[in-house]
């Protein structure tokens, strides 16, 4: 007898996805654990932990908790969100320099804000419209994401923490932290 | 013509598109398909990015924002035959 299979849905949309509420903003950083999820493109943990180790560094942020995504073009599994809910008080996903994985990286912001966990999603400027477009399709226009100068993947170390310096006024905007809190 | 519905006026709305499919291998074109309407056509390269075409339905939301200054709206994109969405 044919088994049937259950179709992976690009999109990451479920029934139910059309809030466009924000999750609650912490405020201050001091002592969350912040988790940090990979997509597995290059330069991308690099990027993360930057940013992971400034919020740490200048805004007591606790624990860095760095996960990894089974492929990058498609949203974070149901089974890793629920685990990164369970143990992050924020999220920071990236880094998203192609089509499809700007695309996921921005509706994987969108689920974990609707799981109640603040998020920043981050993408590179050449793929602005994919995520705005994702966003759009997740029913929620609005998400605030943000876009690092493309490219990222051929960029050496040094240049890939001057993008996540450059990047973190906007981490702490999209978070709602106050500068040195 | 009116100066709206010149093909200059479609390749300007879609330029910013043009050069994002540039950026992962893909060339997009596009042509009438009645007085209305438009479609998209996505070919890839050689050297395109087989994973990193967005999902269709997400082209078609971009395709169909960028297309409003302009008097078309989208009839449908077409994307690569082996592309997976």
């Amino acid at each position: 007898m044919a088994q049937l299979e259950a179709l992976l849905d690009p999109t990451g949309m479920e029934a139910g996805a059309a809030d466009t509420t924000l999750s609650p903003r912490p405020v201050s950083l001091r002592g969350l654990t912040i988790g940090l999820l990979d997509n597995t493109k290059p330069n991308s943990t690099l990027l993360l932990e930057t940013i992971a180790a400034q919020l740490q560094e200048h805004h007591g942020a606790g624990e860095a908790r760095l996960y990894t995504k089974d492929y990058f073009g498609t949203p974070v599994k149901e089974t890793l969100l629920e685990e990164i809910v369970r143990e992050c008080d924020v999220v920071i996903t990236a880094v998203g320099d192609c089509g499809s994985c700007s695309a996921a990286t921005v509706a994987d912001g969108i689920m974990f804000e609707r799981a109640g966990v603040p998020t920043v999603s981050i993408t590179s400027d050449s793929f602005l419209m994919s995520g705005q477009a994702m966003a759009s399709v997740q029913g929620f226009p609005g998400f605030d994401f943000y876009a690092v100068k493309h490219p990222m993947a051929s960029l050496t170390a040094e240049e890939v923490r001057e993008r996540a310096m450059t990047a973190m006024p906007e981490v702490l905007r999209i978070l709602g932290v106050e500068e040195g809190r | 013509m009116t100066e709206a519905t010149k093909p200059q006026t479609v390749d300007e709305a879609l330029r910013q598109f043009t050069d994002m499919m540039a950026a992962d291998g893909y060339v997009l074109s596009w042509e009438p398909s009645d007085p209305q309407r438009i479609v998209v056509r996505i070919d890839a390269t050689e050297g395109a990015c087989a994973d990193c075409l967005v999902p269709v339905n997400v082209m078609e939301a971009i395709m169909a924002k960028a297309l409003e200054p302009t008097p078309y709206a989208l009839d449908r994109v077409i994307l690569p035959a082996d592309a997976a969405h």
